[in-house]
């Protein structure tokens, strides 16, 4: 109860802030409508009617989030999904935002709009849309980085060398970041020049035991987490490329209606023309033997270096008095095999004593 | 021409942001007054059970006209209720008011411990065990199957390694032939390295299934589709309409790592099925020993199992009376859409009748009808 009432303040309070801003916005509106705007000063209000608008959604997912509904999971995943993706569309809002202007100023054409557009802001939706997270890559990235900080100071000063390599490649995080694949194939190639140069001369002194296995495997990991991240920098880039082609096709759609003389009667309008383009687009992509490959190549990757890393954690835990997964997956097998003859001597004992 | 200053209609714009932020916020009213998203109400009893595996009964909506029971098999990807989301757009209370009597397999949530199940435990043990469960308690020699997606595969497989259990197969839009690329599904399957995954996951995550699934619309399924809820987030029904389908989508269970590794292999990437080179346990699957009556159903505009998937397996089964059904729509219409409900469980119920020989009740008002005419057709074709 307590929580609705937290809710519907929020409401109030965002009520009050929309109302207040929107009678400012319409007299802005107005003014431009009226052509008074024309020639000094700040000619169109829609900005501010967007900054007003985008807070006040603001307010009300945050008051959403903080709602304790009896169903859980979905209801609040709902609440959320739902203003979350009318985030999405005051993204594409503002994105639309140099358009409209350039139509106002009569130098609507898909060349003027590619001037005017904003491609990072573009790329933010398009990782909404495809659920992508750079930030979740850096972190993986600055996680490795202190794992190998961590064991650089526990195996000695000779690490030293390979984790200043590493710390040097993740400084082309930036460049990966804006979808330059060949630069984490740089990291890639470094990351392995400097192994070889470094803890790469361990694999030749015989046997250490467990620490030796324990450094074959971290290697490993890195280089499977290296091939991911190539990959998975190839992937997004390819999504983000196909984005804005179809966002050219949109505008390119837009500048035919308007010298036909046709008009957009609002955002909606837009909205499903942009989301019928994107759609067929990327289906069309879909549908390539490359698209298909690279998909599986990303995959096998990423269970790649997953795999090693679980392994590299079992290796870790073998000491301490936990079962560990490879035991547990033993016993399994054996529970299911010995279920599977229980319940084989079970019909034998039926069909003789019918 | 118009003047460029006509081309946007501001005032539109702006209306349309408030509106939308209006109904987000009585919208907001409505689901925090909603407790629970109920699904798969029609009454049912809990009849049999075997490790994760339940098996259920569903009780009668009137008069059971055809005796012989019906096995209903959905898929293990996703949850069985699909077909009874909701009391007015529920396929199983409309087969049950025309008479069925009807069973539902409920695959339940694999966990660790069932990862080394194969498709030989599933189909070999949990489903035959279903069957002679059925066969025993309602004293009948054989049974209807009714196979839905994956589960009509399985159905297929099952048909064809037990024919003698089994009266007549009723699959619905179910993959069979898997070389076709006309669903991206099936052609990303085929690049996909299924050993990885399954020695890595053991149980492959159904969040993981489900983002190939919405992978396939991205901009309809995590986009538009919220942006249309903003339309009828007003209207309780219609909202909880919503959430029942969403309920339904994201309620995905894991799959049991060597069943789909063999799922995968040998159906998605080597079409092993219709090449009569399926080993499921030590039997080969021969479709041609399908050899009771086959309704399968095939949906025009189906996305997620393409028209070409499904419709080759009458040409591959051994049976004489055979038919394949075109329902016009997508995949998820079979067992919601209006016409389903107006159209496919009757001409469902009505083949099934027709062919429940002794085991029909009082018939059903059609069957007598088709059953005459099948016999004076088939007189005609010997003759």
């Amino acid at each position: 109860m307590e929580s609705n009432n937290n809710f519907f303040d929020a409401w109030l309070k965002s009520q009050e802030l929309i109302i207040e801003n929107l009678a400012e916005s319409t007299k802005k509106f107005q003014h431009a409508f009226c052509g008074l705007g024309a020639g000094g000063g700040k000619k169109y209000g829609e900005d501010d009617f967007l900054h007003v608008y985008t807070s006040w959604t603001t307010a009300v997912l945050n008051a959403l989030r903080g709602l304790d509904t009896a169903d859980m999971g979905l209801l609040k995943e709902t609440l959320s999904k739902t203003p979350g993706v009318s985030n999405a569309c005051m993204k594409l809002y503002e994105i639309w935002l140099p358009l409209l202007k350039s139509i106002q100023e009569k130098t609507m054409s898909p060349d003027a709009y590619k001037r005017l557009s904003n491609p990072a802001e573009y790329k933010k939706m398009l990782d909404q849309v495809f659920g992508f997270d750079p930030d979740a890559i850096s972190q993986v990235s600055d996680q490795v980085n202190r794992f190998i900080d961590t064991f650089a100071c526990s195996a000695g000063s000779f690490m030293n060398p390979w984790v200043e390599a590493s710390k040097k490649n993740l400084k082309t995080f930036p460049q990966f970041l804006e979808g330059h694949p060949e630069s984490f194939l740089t990291i890639f190639h470094n990351m392995f020049n400097a192994f070889d140069g470094t803890v790469g001369r361990i694999f030749h002194v015989p046997s250490v035991g467990k620490d030796r296995e324990k450094i074959e495997l971290l290697m490993r990991s890195l280089d499977d987490l290296s091939v991911y991240l190539a990959k998975s920098t190839e992937y997004q880039h390819i999504i983000y490329v196909t984005g804005l082609a179809a966002f050219e096709k949109v505008i390119a759609t837009v500048a035919e209606k308007i010298s036909r003389g046709e008009e957009l009667k609002g955002f909606y309008e837009f909205f499903d023309l942009w989301v019928d383009v994107n759609e067929k687009t990327y289906n069309a992509l879909f549908q390539t033997e490359d698209f298909s490959k690279m998909q599986g190549e990303l995959l096998e990757a990423s269970v790649n270096a997953r795999k090693h890393f679980l392994k590299l954690m079992e290796l870790y835990l073998y000491d301490f008095p936990i079962a560990l997964r490879s035991e547990m997956d033993d016993l399994y097998k054996t529970i299911y095999e010995l279920k599977k003859k229980v319940n084989g001597l079970e019909k034998q004992l039926k069909e003789v004593s019918a | 021409m118009k003047s460029p200053y006509e081309t946007f209609d501001m005032k539109n714009m702006v209306r349309e942001l408030s509106e939308m932020g209006t109904k987000l916020i009585k919208g907001a009213e409505i689901l925090a007054g909603i407790d629970a998203i109920d699904v798969g109400t029609a009454p049912k009893k809990l009849v049999y059970e075997e490790d994760k595996l339940k098996l259920y009964h569903y009780e009668p909506e009137g008069k059971v006209t055809c005796r012989v029971p019906v096995l209903m098999v959905y898929a293990m990807v996703n949850r069985q209720y699909m077909l009874d989301l909701q009391p007015d757009r529920s396929l199983v209370r409309n087969l049950l008011q025309h008479g069925l009597d009807l069973y539902i397999i409920d695959w339940g949530y694999p966990t660790k411990a069932d990862m080394y199940l194969t498709l030989d435990d599933y189909i070999n043990g949990y489903l035959n065990n279903c069957v002679d469960f059925i066969r025993q308690s309602s004293k009948k020699e054989k049974i209807n199957i009714m196979g839905i997606c994956q589960g009509g595969t399985f159905s297929a497989i099952y048909a064809a390694l037990d024919p003698e259990k089994i009266k007549n197969l009723v699959t619905l839009v179910a993959p069979f032939d898997f070389s076709t690329n006309d669903g991206l599904l099936f052609r990303w399957a085929k690049h996909m390295n299924v050993d990885a995954l399954v020695d890595t996951y053991r149980i492959i995550p159904g969040d993981f299934l489900n983002a190939g699934f919405l992978m396939m619309m991205p901009f309809n399924l995590n986009i538009r589709k919220y942006v249309d809820l903003i339309d009828v987030i007003e209207d309780r029904e219609k909202l909880l309409n919503f959430l029942r389908m969403e309920k339904w989508i994201f309620d995905s269970p894991g799959q049991a790592g060597e069943c789909l590794r063999q799922f995968i292999k040998d159906c998605y990437q080597e079409n092993k099925l219709v090449k009569g080179a399926l080993k499921v346990g030590d039997k080969v699957v021969d479709l041609k020993d399908i050899t009771m009556p086959l309704l399968n159903i095939y949906a025009s505009a189906d996305h997620l199992v393409p028209p070409a998937a499904t419709k080759p397996l009458n040409d591959l089964v051994g049976s004489a009376d055979k038919t394949l059904y075109e329902f016009k729509g997508g995949h998820i219409g079979v067992f919601v859409g209006a016409k389903s409900q107006k159209e496919l469980a009757p001409a469902m119920s009505q083949w099934l009748h027709e062919r429940a020989g002794e085991e029909t009740a009082s018939k059903h008002p059609k069957a007598a009808k088709g059953a005459a005419r099948r016999e004076k057709s088939l007189k005609h074709r010997n003759s």
